[in-house]
């Protein structure tokens, strides 16, 4: 039962050996931080402040953290930035507590704290003075990749530290094996870009020119990189005149009151929804493939939320050691699950989340996938384990606060794609020079079913919620493909629930222009790894196919524009999961798609008028309304309906063999004092309930007694078909039945021992 | 005798304006007609004018040299999603670019608190049903080649498709068809040919910019209010020559120029957002009057409080606009609002402790507590506890107030704050101005500039009588209630007073150094389209002034859009060098000579040519009443004094000549001017009423 296990001891705590140094493991500063004698900080606090001054102060201070996003994207050249907003800017105390977060990437939540810290415990020694600026991009301090490169700097007052402030970019470029620098055939981290611990690159006010001569020169774009890294100093100057404005105007300890109320009062609303839930322990666990192209193997994240009083206590028991370019850092791991809860429970408080991040311990095994120690290699988490641990992070938010009330089930979101897709490459154009490509568009994405409603078709990632996907003319002005398709995916077996999730897109892109290039990131799935809460079938799976010596410009000769890679002929590639660059020469053609995210709650449950709802906005057709809902449609294309007798016909059939062979019986109300878990499922005097079922006893797991039924992922539609079947059916979708009812209380994602392997 | 008249719709009223040969300012007023034909409402108020000038309604019309009409019937038809059934026709394989809308529908225009609250957020309803969305085949690359020419019976198929289907108007967006529109003028031709009387936008000429999901939101919206926008505008038209008017009816758009109605029939989408723009328009027109160059024009109602921008004594255009979070590129005054006026709620943050005010606003219905129906308290109802507003005599007495009402919801929060009951109500001014001015800080620092080298221009019902709250938290030493009269019609006399006006634009690729001839070709072809256009529109070749002007970036720097002028004379590599240094003048200017890039190619990527013929009101107007009549002085608990103070008390706008200290208010039909502590009122030469702080006054 991976819904609630009711707290025992497991929460894992490292032994004393454990040096979270970012040399032996990633780094985890001490609490309190151990800060350089030399270092003197800034902590003269107001006793009070008046009720109209504080919110003066709060939204000026708000808005110095808007502005500084606001410049940073307006001076920096990087698409990533400008469009996909993958970046992110923050305000923070002292000693690092997060005050604001912008509307940028959220799961660099506390990576800018992490550095800040780090060069409070570590650079002190040389002095921190006023002026001086810190680059850091090491994933084992502060970033969960390379490619996201930190500029903090301390705001000084009365020559002691008073607060800081702190930007990230995700850079186009900053070197490695792979052009976009995301290494996804690194073994280790030396082949890797270089990672860059803190380092002074402004010096009392002036830039170190040498310093940015060595970094821009590790980048295939130097004048990209060089116009970026000028945008977050140029960015930070102008935030740091900000707030010294601020201190001349209302005094330095008024500003930090508000700072502390402001930390206090998301810690306050955090704690007053944890307070709705019982004590407990959440996990949840998912698989990916192929820690390195051409590896068949399969490994797993995990991660457990365990509940107790008014603290969460975060662990990753269940992870697989760390291996390949799967791994993610201490950094950017607090980060998904940071961005798990913050998103979903505090959405009033516009990035006010320092004072939730109080309330999370975590106490976690290092050298696994998601806590990795160095050299693990972790340039490609951008992409993948990143993800991958947003969305099991997320899972396990959206258990704990379905075992609460309406309220806490009320925030659920719902989780990320684990498997944001992206292409990322270069070659040669046709006139000899380079280009890259960075396809973002991934981040158009898809947001899921929830509780009360259906997710949003193409609505983003709520991990990034500003991202702006490229228009077509906008990628062809930038690089050298043609866009021949971006279309809607239609509503179907992935991702469909009582509220389905909003779909993803498939694009079909032509090379056109080149003379060679090398696809080095992308994705094609065997099998569904963004599992359905409470029933809701799993989200999309990442493909990716590419035909190369295709007829393309013959087509466009005689007159034709296709639109999809089946009205090509040419030789299609077998692409894996996470292959070897795909080589693509002119007129060459791939296809991917950006997956949506998964369901919520048992399709058959889904209202009939809401699958006639998608009909009418041409979303889903009669076949899948009845495959995958048990809707039946009827009437012509003016004037189409739901036939009520066929679809309880229907449903009752389909319900009927999920009993195997027995008649569904009523849905049950539950009785007085009964407290929900999820949908279906409820504790009745300290037992499992469910349509009157008896599932035996709140400690024990109600999934020994609830039917089951295992169906190989290829088999629940053809939304889920795979190239790689032997990969695929290494996994079965178990789902939990209602004995009385036939309808899913859960599902899961097993993996079949007899074909696993890894 | 002879008139200029300004109408402009809004949304609850139609303001109405005159100015005479003399100069004199005519003022009429009538309740709006949404429901039934706005142009009802409209003759309303044109009658009230006809008998504030002691003219007839058809005697006024016979009179009126020019009429220029501001409505917000688009935007109203958006809102509502009461727009025509629109049909859209799209290149094979892009079909949903709207329906997508970049991955940003959730999010599109919406301030960072919104962004982040996903729970709460949602896209809006589609403006095409993808019923009726039709592809066809054909591509146009990059560069404007065509890849796969216009398949002529996928063509026929898609748009016999549509008129199958029933829709009521058709948009074309084809990919680059901003680079060869050939495809996208056949479409139309077609449809012409098929469906003679079906209304039509093609998004080469609708928008012509980079980015198709732009693109196509504003043609679909061009279509989507054509047929109710073309009805209502000939509707308008007909009625008025049968009243007397002897000219076609001038339409505001969002560039704060007037277009012919036959060419507003073509081009509705460029009304959205006119209205906004009447007031900006009018207050350009009074600033050059004025002599006033830099001026920062605000407009506090309600619900929202809007900011334009005059610099140089031109408005700043922008591109971008968005409505109910659909993003399109039409350039357009670019005013920015925050939800911050008389009605926003105010509350302590129940955690946080702050006296928070906005975004929620109690609107006309509930209201503020004072108008008896609301419970919550806002701006308006520490307004009335303070002492500014006198319940008995808000609108002109037209509306009583209930003061107790409004004491009631102030204690409350006053309680839960521990703040007196005066002090939590100034508490809510400060915070609200303090707001608005964070508002007024962006906009001008945005543009490299400092808004204490501004003047603020304060209008709209709740503007006179908080300015003194944001001009104080800015550092502004003067502001400008234009008109005198509280402004409350200043947008129907910006509409008056606009001259008329179309931008054309055409994208580029021009990278330094700067290609001479290459800019010169596309400023010599645009130049001959506006030309070309506005002598199509019916003015004489001679009347007409082009002001080009030129935008650059660093190449690929896409958010990035620095509007260069350009010198009228011959354009050549003179032209390009000077656009090159105005460029790094202009990004170092801005952003610091250390944001320069040596490594980085700027590009110039667009070039602009504003036509426009003068109209306008050649007189300057003239506003002044005949002096306010003093009555009994009340006490006023002013924000910033923290006490009460004896304060004097006007009523109707000044004479010319008049000088009126602080503490006093004036109070005015529409709104009151508050003149606090330290300031002092002063008209001027055209009967605009001039806050300055004591020493800086002008004498």
């Amino acid at each position: 039962m991976t819904i609630v296990e009711i707290a025992t001891d497991t929460a894992t705590v490292p032994g004393p050996a454990t040096v979270w140094d970012g040399i032996s493991h990633g780094y985890i500063p001490a609490e309190p931080p151990r800060i350089h004698p030399s270092v003197v900080l800034h902590c003269e606090v107001a006793d009070d402040v008046d009720t109209v001054t504080l919110e003066v102060i709060r939204y000026a201070l708000m808005n110095v953290n808007l502005e500084h996003a606001d410049l940073l994207q307006r001076l920096s050249l990087s698409p990533v930035v400008m469009q996909a907003r993958d970046f992110q800017t923050s305000l923070l105390t002292e000693v690092a507590d997060v005050v604001f977060l912008g509307a940028g990437v959220q799961y660099f939540s506390n990576q800018n704290a992490l550095t800040i810290k780090y060069i409070l415990e570590h650079r002190g020694r040389d002095g921190i003075r006023d002026g001086d600026m810190f680059l850091c991009n090491d994933p084992f301090i502060g970033a969960s990749h390379q490619s996201d490169v930190s500029i903090t700097a301390p705001v000084f007052v009365d020559g002691k530290i008073f607060c800081w402030l702190s930007n990230a970019i995700h850079y186009q470029d900053v070197g490695g094996p792979a052009p976009g620098s995301l290494c996804t055939a690194a073994e280790d981290a030396f082949q890797e870009p270089m990672a860059w611990p803190p380092t002074r690159v402004v010096e009392d006010g002036a830039l170190r020119e040498d310093l940015e001569h060595l970094f821009v020169r590790q980048s295939r774009y130097p004048g990209m990189c060089r116009m970026d890294l000028r945008a977050g100093i140029g960015a930070l100057e102008a935030s740091k005149h900000k707030i010294a404005e601020l201190v001349t105007r209302y005094g330095a300890p008024a500003l930090k009151h508000v700072m502390h109320r402001v930390l206090d009062a998301g810690e306050q609303l955090f704690v007053e929804r944890l307070a709705a839930i019982p004590d407990g322990r959440w996990s949840h666990r998912a698989p990916i493939e192929a820690a390195l192209p051409g590896d068949r193997n399969t490994y797993f994240y995990q991660v457990n939320i365990t509940k107790l009083g008014d603290r969460l206590i975060v662990d990753n028991e269940g992870t697989d050691p760390q291996t390949g370019s799967i791994n993610l850092t201490f950094a950017g791991f607090a980060g998904c699950v940071q961005a798990a809860l913050t998103m979903q429970m505090l959405p009033e408080q516009a990035g006010a989340y320092g004072g939730a991040y109080r309330r999370v311990d975590f106490r976690l095994v290092p050298g696994l996938l998601n806590c990795a120690d160095p050299p693990a290699a972790v340039s490609s988490s951008g992409a993948y384990s990143v993800m991958s641990n947003l969305n099991v992070a997320a899972t396990a938010v959206c258990k704990m606060l379905a075992s609460g009330n309406d309220e806490t089930r009320d925030l659920i979101l719902g989780a990320p794609t684990p498997n944001l897709s992206t292409l990322i490459g270069g070659g040669v154009l046709s006139d000899g020079e380079q280009f890259i490509i960075i396809e973002s568009n991934g981040l158009m994405g898809s947001l899921a079913g929830r509780a009360s409603r259906d997710g949003v078709d193409v609505g983003g990632e709520w991990w990034i919620p500003d991202a702006l996907g490229l228009n077509s003319e906008d990628l062809e002005a930038q690089t050298p493909f043609v866009v021949l398709t971006r279309e809607l995916l239609p509503v179907g077996t992935d991702g469909a629930g009582r509220f389905r999730s909003g779909v993803g897109f498939r694009e079909t892109l032509a090379a056109r222009g080149i003379q060679g290039a090398q696809m080095f990131v992308h994705s094609n799935e065997s099998f569904p790894r963004g599992i359905g809460l409470f029933g809701g079938n799993p989200g999309s799976i990442a493909t990716c196919r590419v035909k190369n010596a295709t007829d393309l410009a013959a087509q466009f000769a005689a007159g034709r524009l296709p639109r999809i890679l089946n009205e090509l002929n040419g030789v299609e590639q077998v692409v894996d999961y996470k292959g070897a660059p795909i080589g693509l020469a002119d007129f060459d053609v791939i296809e991917w798609t950006s997956p949506g995210a998964a369901g919520y709650g048992d399709p058959l449950l889904r209202d009939p008028a809401l699958v006639l709802a998608d009909f009418e906005a041409r979303m889903i057709d009669h076949d899948a309304a009845a495959r995958v809902y048990g809707v039946v449609l009827a009437g012509d294309s003016g004037a189409v309906r739901v036939d009520d007798v066929a679809t309880s016909m229907a449903r009752c059939t389909l319900l009927t063999k999920r009993l195997d062979g027995h008649e569904p019986g009523a849905q049950v109300q539950p009785p007085g004092g009964a407290r929900r878990v999820g949908e279906l499922l409820h504790v009745v005097d300290g037992r499992w309930w469910c349509n009157g079922a008896d599932l035996g006893a709140e400690d024990e797991d109600y999934r020994r007694t609830a039917l089951t039924r295992d169906t190989p992922t290829r088999q629940l539609g053809p939304e889920f078909d795979s190239v790689d079947g032997e990969m695929a059916d290494r996994f079965v979708l178990r789902e939990y039945l209602c004995p009385v009812t036939g309808y899913r209380i859960d599902t899961e994602l097993i993996a079949c021992p007899e074909r696993a392997r890894g | 005798m002879s008139y200029a008249v300004g109408v402009d719709i809004g949304g609850t009223f139609t303001d109405c304006v005159a100015v005479d040969h003399a100069g004199r300012v005519h003022h009429g007023k009538a309740l709006s007609t949404h429901g039934t034909s706005p142009a009802e409402g409209v003759l309303r108020g044109l009658t009230q004018l006809a008998e504030s000038a002691d003219e007839t309604l058809d005697s006024l019309l016979e009179a009126t040299d020019q009429f220029s009409h501001g409505t917000t019937i688009g935007t109203n038809l958006i809102v509502e999603r009461k727009g025509a059934r629109v049909g859209l026709i799209a290149t094979r394989g892009h079909g949903d670019a709207l329906i997508m809308m970049r991955g940003q529908g959730r999010s599109a225009g919406e301030p960072a608190a919104t962004i982040l609250n996903i729970r709460d957020t949602d896209k809006p309803a589609p403006l095409v049903s993808r019923w009726d969305v039709a592809e066809v085949i054909e591509r146009v690359a990059v560069d404007g080649s065509v890849l796969v020419p216009l398949d002529e019976v996928s063509a026929r198929r898609a748009v016999t498709t549509l008129l199958g289907r029933g829709v009521e108007a058709i948009s074309v967006a084809l990919l680059w068809s901003f680079r060869n529109p050939t495809h996208e003028q056949r479409l139309r031709d077609i449809v012409a040919e098929l469906a003679p009387d079906m209304y039509v936008s093609i998004s080469s000429d609708t928008a012509p910019r980079q980015g198709e999901y732009e693109r196509t939101v504003a043609t679909v919206i061009n279509s989507y209010l054509g047929p109710a926008s073309s009805r209502y505008l000939e509707e308008l038209a007909i009625s008025l020559a049968n009243h007397g008017l002897r000219s076609r009816p001038f339409i505001m758009q969002a560039n704060g120029g007037v277009i012919p109605v036959q060419v507003a029939a073509r081009r509705p989408v460029q009304t959205i957002g006119s209205g906004p723009a009447g007031g900006l328009a009018g207050t350009a027109d009074i600033a050059s009057r004025a002599g006033h160059r830099n001026v920062i024009a605000t407009d506090m109602g309600g619900t929202s409080f809007e900011v334009g921008l005059l610099v140089g004594g031109r408005p700043v255009l922008a591109s971008e606009n968005i409505i109910d979070k659909y993003t399109f590129r039409i350039s357009h005054l670019d005013l920015r609002s925050i939800a911050c006026g008389g009605g926003s709620i105010a509350r302590v943050d129940p955690r946080g402790g702050g006296l928070q005010v906005g975004p929620e606003s109690a609107g006309s219905v509930p209201g503020p507590a004072c108008y008896g129906t609301g419970t919550q308290a806002t701006v308006t109802d520490a307004d009335v506890v303070l002492g500014l507003i006198d319940p008995d005599r808000f609108l002109n007495g037209r509306m009583s107030l209930n003061r107790d009402a409004a004491v009631k919801a102030v204690g409350t929060l006053a309680e839960a704050t521990g703040l007196s009951l005066e002090h939590a109500a100034a508490g809510i001014l400060r915070v609200n101005g303090h707001n608005a001015a964070t508002l007024i800080r962006q906009r001008t620092i945005e543009q490299g500039l400092d808004p204490r080298d501004f003047t603020v221009y304060a209008f709209g019902g709740a503007g006179p009588v908080h300015a003194f709250t944001f001009a104080q938290e800015l550092g502004v030493k003067k502001v400008l209630i234009p008109m005198g009269n509280g402004a409350s019609t200043l947008s129907a006399y910006g509409i008056a007073a606009s001259d008329a006006m179309q931008v054309f634009e055409r994208e580029c690729t021009l990278p330094a150094p700067v290609d001479g001839s290459a800019l010169a070709t596309v400023t010599a072809d645009l130049e001959r389209l506006a030309v070309h256009e506005m002598t199509a529109a019916g003015f004489n070749g001679d009347s007409i002034r082009l002001h080009r002007s030129a935008l650059g970036r660093y190449a690929g720097q896409f958010l990035q859009e620095l509007v260069l002028p350009m010198d009228d004379g011959e354009v050549g590599d003179v032209t390009a060098k000077a656009l090159e240094e105005a460029f790094l003048t202009e990004y170092s200017r801005l952003y610091g000579k250390a944001a320069l890039s040596a490594f980085h190619t700027p590009e110039i990527f667009m070039i602009r040519v504003s036509a426009t013929v003068e109209l306008g009101v050649g007189t300057a107007p003239s506003t002044s009443g005949d002096g306010g009549a003093q009555r009994p002085s009340r006490p006023v608990f002013w924000p910033g004094d923290n006490e009460w103070t004896d304060t004097a008390v006007y009523d109707g706008p000044p004479a010319l000549g008049s000088r009126i200290p602080g503490p006093a208010l004036v109070q005015l039909p529409h709104t009151t001017i508050s003149v606090s502590t330290g300031w002092q009122l002063n008209t001027d030469g055209t009967g605009n009423c001039v806050l300055a702080i004591e020493e800086e006054q002008e004498h």
